[in-house]
């Protein structure tokens, strides 16, 4: 862990950002606050959806809005948090949220993978769903939100270490 | 499904609060309330330079008992603001720095309002006394 934080933060990425002027970091701070919070918003509005709100505004309609924009999210976050990581890679060492966080990311991307690749989630977008298939999905929707919330959660946590 | 909605957003809110009691009393490069009341007044040596890379600058002071401090200073722009700018000081030179130390004993890291070098002061927190 040590040795790949390191590695990080004597990257050329790592030595870019530290010789880029003094906002820098504020900059890309900011950046990645709005990748988290376009990620988890329209998460958020997808898994309380599956989880039995709004039950009456169709599940495709919201899937078609939300997705493309977690996905924006995402990408927002995740470039600008390697880059905030690489400025100062070490002083995480040891840091017990970055140890809850990432694994939390992993948790959340698995059930991305693995709800993309559920019966019931494919057919959301053709026909109405059963209600067994509406339980699965909810279940889906449930281990979503609790990793998403206990990434965001840590993540912000890892600076007050 | 009305009740369930609204036992389902007790719980979220539950979890929110959960989550906010466990983590209020982890306090280090945000705020001050991790660090001592009274101010402490640390000379030594430069033994890491000026950095103003992170969400705050920092330095590396090492003390006459060898102990290595680390220095945390204002946010980077404020902290080159004060003239306290990477390279100014060099490594090795004698300064004093004044501050709050970390409430923790085991813990040598000092938030600095002031950095005292071949008689020029960085008042990094100027409106702090």
């Amino acid at each position: 862990m040590r040795d790949f934080l390191a590695w990080v933060q004597a990257s050329a990425l790592g030595v870019a950002i530290r010789e880029s002027g003094v906002w820098t970091y504020a900059i890309l701070n900011l950046f990645h606050i709005l990748g988290v919070a376009t990620l988890f918003g329209s998460i958020l509005i997808l898994d309380l959806r599956l989880l039995g709100f709004w039950r009456r505004v169709p599940l495709a309609a919201l899937s078609r809005a939300t997705i493309p924009l977690a996905k924006v999210g995402f990408a927002i976050a995740a470039t600008t948090g390697v880059g905030l990581l690489s400025t100062n890679a070490t002083e995480y060492v040891g840091n017990p949220f970055l140890l809850i966080k990432f694994p939390a990311i992993a948790l959340g991307l698995v059930n991305v993978w693995v709800l993309s690749r559920l019966p019931a989630w494919r057919a959301h977008v053709e026909r109405d769903l059963t209600a067994r298939e509406h339980r699965q999905l909810a279940v889906m929707g449930g281990i979503s939100l609790a990793s998403w919330l206990t990434a965001v959660a840590a993540g912000r946590m890892i600076g007050y270490w | 499904m009305q009740k369930q909605s609204i036992r389902f957003s007790l719980s979220l809110f539950a979890a929110f609060g959960l989550v906010a009691a466990l983590s209020s009393p982890v306090a280090a490069h945000h705020g001050w309330g991790g660090n001592a009341d009274q101010e402490t007044t640390l000379t030594g040596t430069l033994a890491a330079p000026v950095s103003l890379a992170g969400p705050h600058g920092t330095f590396k002071l090492k003390t006459a008992d060898g102990q290595v401090w680390d220095i945390t200073l204002a946010p980077p722009a404020r902290t080159a603001g004060a003239g306290l700018k990477e390279g100014v000081i060099p490594i090795g030179a004698t300064v004093t720095v004044r501050g709050h130390r970390n409430k923790t004993t085991n813990r040598f890291e000092m938030k600095t309002e002031h950095v005292t070098w071949n008689n020029r002061t960085f008042e990094v927190y100027a409106d702090r006394h």
